[in-house]
């Protein structure tokens, strides 16, 4: 499965041989490149742009999330001021929590903010049938649950360690540059820690721009970026008795259904102290309620006597921008649109977007001593789609082909009981990375699949005769 | 509804307040659920002569029981839901079909096993129940033998579609006999009437319905979409 995702892969970027070419050449040829135009546009690598004298590079990052807080201390790091401008410090956003092995590595997390780990999921098809995964996960492996105002805080901590700027203020618009080389004016209300005030008004003038402002990204408006579908995710948190808690110990539970939602999960994930009952949809958003309440009477024996300490919900993506970049302003992490379907993942996901930009931002800038441009960001975005592309290919797949109907849906939870199958399923979640596998498990998968699609379907035609 | 559908347009979290308040109005009033708070009401008077307090024993009783049963601190409480029946069946035994029910003439009958298994799944999706882990289930479809679907499914669709792929052929045949003075035997032997049987006999697979054409049109736009959403940054490269 991976090496026809990987075939279609290169057909993404037809123009990646140029790139090379033209690179290859710049590195052979110092000469101020006048020349050797193949495009407007190809990766000089601001090897061309100016170097700027008397200060570093300035940037500012809009949004002080996993995304915001990951770039930010990567430029700062890299000798870039940065100014990171985040509108509540405290926020504690409603999300599933969830962080793959992998990011506690990737960005040196320290184990006491994950609150628990899990390392047992049970998927339940819409008949109630229930299949336990998790018995091929060794006994180093988990899927980290952590509280979303703890994890951003540390990251925004350790971004200002490196000597980011961390400002709470509310973003409101950005001015372009009136010239190539002219700075973005940004417009921001700077809070100054009165409850209720609206705060004052403050101008800055920096170089570039990243935009890591979430869902209803402020940045991706003033660059035109285009709107994407969303799914509402829908949660409440409930506090249930010590004894059904037990039970959640280390467990995490998916629902498939269409009584749950049409075209995704109905969850419920553990949190530090309480669980979170949840689900989503894209497509009926008006009927979430209900899907809500269905979730709940799906769950209802486990949760039975809980009270609900929380109702929240929050859009998000479903595919990335139509653009993530213009000129010296990226998007990243949900502003960017970066969450895979399927899953619905997108903490990593932003972090990881968030450090690569910043990455081509220190790269380009030569370490904050020269101006970067549009190519430069372009870096970042055509290393993000070579790395990640396969993995949001191959969920996009799985979500086409098992959530579209009941049948489907069974034949998945079908699926999830075979050790192949797990195996699988958690080495790409837990380390991000599509492993092409065993060629003769793999047919011997894509067989089963084949027979378990069919069956489903077979006795679904025979329910509508009923 | 109206309010729900603003406070999503917005960032949500500032809403909460506002939200929750909703929420109450909107959760479902099982008949059950009404008669909670009467019965509380009923029991109040009689305190309220004991006691001489009346006006206040009775706000804080009715305050009581609507903060338990509704809104905020909602119990999701055992008393309430007795909704509907449990899907309940002598055949299903501890999450799954007992198949010594199924015998007939010696063998399991397959068929019924199929037939059991079609009711369950048209009452849990009328009627979605919770799930149990004291009662787990545990029926995987895969315990029923392959030669037993391709019996009860395939081979009736193979039969339909087969009849009418050999009506159509003789059709044609004689037709392109008729046309030609091109025998049966000749015309297999033909290198564009075979690539027409070719093309007969995918289409008889693929098409079966005139919605399978949609249907086809569809999945190839499908697949491909999700690269044309991800490819959409880049095409503002190549338009600079």
């Amino acid at each position: 499965m991976a090496s026809v995702a990987l075939k279609s892969f290169t057909g993404l970027r037809q123009s990646s041989p140029e790139n090379h070419h033209s690179s290859k050449s710049l590195f052979s040829n110092p000469l101020p490149s006048t020349q050797l135009h193949y495009r407007r546009l190809n990766v000089l690598a601001g090897k061309s742009s100016p170097k700027i004298t008397g200060r570093n590079l300035r940037v500012a990052i809009i949004g002080g999330g996993p995304a915001g807080g990951a770039a930010a201390e990567t430029l700062a790091k890299g000798g870039i001021e940065t100014i990171l401008i985040e509108r509540k410090l405290d926020n504690a956003k409603p999300c599933g929590g969830a962080i793959p092995l992998c990011m506690v590595g990737e960005f040196d997390l320290p184990l006491d903010i994950i609150d628990r780990r899990v390392t047992k999921m049970k998927m339940i098809s819409p008949s109630n049938v229930a299949v336990d995964i998790g018995r091929t996960l060794k006994p180093h492996e988990y899927i980290g649950m952590v509280r979303r105002e703890v994890l951003d805080c540390y990251l925004r901590d350790r971004a200002a360690a490196a000597g980011a700027t961390v400002i709470n203020g509310l973003f409101v618009k950005m001015d372009k540059p009136t010239d190539k080389y002219a700075p973005y004016v940004i417009h921001y209300n700077e809070y100054d820690g009165k409850v209720g005030s609206v705060g004052k008004k403050v101008t800055a003038e920096v170089d570039a721009v990243i935009g890591a402002d979430g869902a209803n990204s402020r940045v991706a408006k003033s660059i035109d970026a285009g709107d994407y579908e969303y799914a509402i995710a829908f949660q409440e948190r409930i506090k249930i008795p010590d004894d059904k808690m037990q039970y959640y110990e280390n467990l995490a539970e998916m629902y498939v259904g269409d009584d749950v939602s049409p075209d995704f999960y109905g969850w419920v994930f553990p949190k530090c102290d309480h669980v979170a009952v949840g689900t989503g949809t894209v497509t009926h958003k008006p009927d979430i309620k209900k899907f809500q309440l269905a979730t709940r009477l799906r769950a209802r024996d486990k949760i039975l006597g809980g009270k609900i300490i929380r109702v929240e919900a929050h859009p998000i993506p479903e595919h990335p921008r139509p653009r993530r970049l213009a000129d010296r302003v990226a998007l990243v992490g949900d502003a960017a649109g970066y969450v895979t379907k399927c899953s619905g993942e997108g903490i990593y996901f932003a972090a990881k977007s968030g450090r690569m930009c910043a990455e081509a931002i220190v790269e380009g800038s030569a370490n904050g001593t020269r101006m970067v441009d549009e190519a430069d960001l372009r870096n970042y975005l055509e290393k993000w789609d070579k790395t990640y592309w396969p993995t949001y290919k191959v969920l996009d797949i799985l979500q086409k082909v098992f959530y579209r109907s009941n049948p489907a849906r069974e034949a998945f939870v079908e699926m999830c009981a075979d050790e192949y199958v797990q195996k699988m399923t958690f080495d790409s979640y837990l380390y991000k990375r599509v492993v092409p596998g065993n060629p003769l498990e793999d047919l011997k998968l894509a067989v089963n699949t084949i027979g378990s699609l069919v069956r489903a379907n077979a006795l679904r035609k025979e329910m509508a005769k009923i | 509804m109206t309010s729900s559908m603003a406070f999503f347009s917005s960032t949500p979290t500032t809403h909460l307040p506002s939200f929750s308040s909703s929420s109450k109005t909107q959760f479902p009033i099982t008949p059950f659920h009404s008669l909670l708070p009467q019965r509380h009401l009923l029991s109040v008077p009689i305190r309220a002569t004991d006691n001489g307090s009346g006006a206040a024993i009775v706000v804080e009783e009715k305050k009581d029981t609507e903060g338990d049963s509704l809104g905020n601190g909602a119990l999701v409480a055992a008393t309430v839901e007795e909704v509907g029946v449990k899907f309940e069946d002598p055949k299903w035994v501890s999450g799954t079909w007992d198949l010594k029910q199924f015998q007939k003439d010696g063998e399991t009958d397959w068929d019924a096993v199929i037939d059991a298994e079609v009711k369950r799944r048209k009452w849990l999706e009328d009627n979605p129940e919770s799930s149990n882990n004291d009662f787990p289930v545990v029926f995987d479809t895969s315990i029923i033998p392959w030669w037993a679907w391709i019996k009860r499914f395939h081979l009736p669709e193979a039969e339909l579609l087969n009849g009418r792929a050999a009506m159509v052929g003789f059709f044609m045949a004689y037709f392109v006999d008729s046309l030609t003075g091109v025998g049966l035997v000749d015309q297999m032997g033909n290198f564009f009437c075979k690539t027409l049987l070719f093309v007969a006999v995918a289409g008889v697979l693929l098409i079966r319905k005139n919605e399978d054409i949609e249907t086809l049109k569809k999945l190839i736009d499908d697949t491909t979409f999700y690269d044309k959403q991800w490819q959409a940054t880049w095409q503002d490269e190549k338009k600079n």
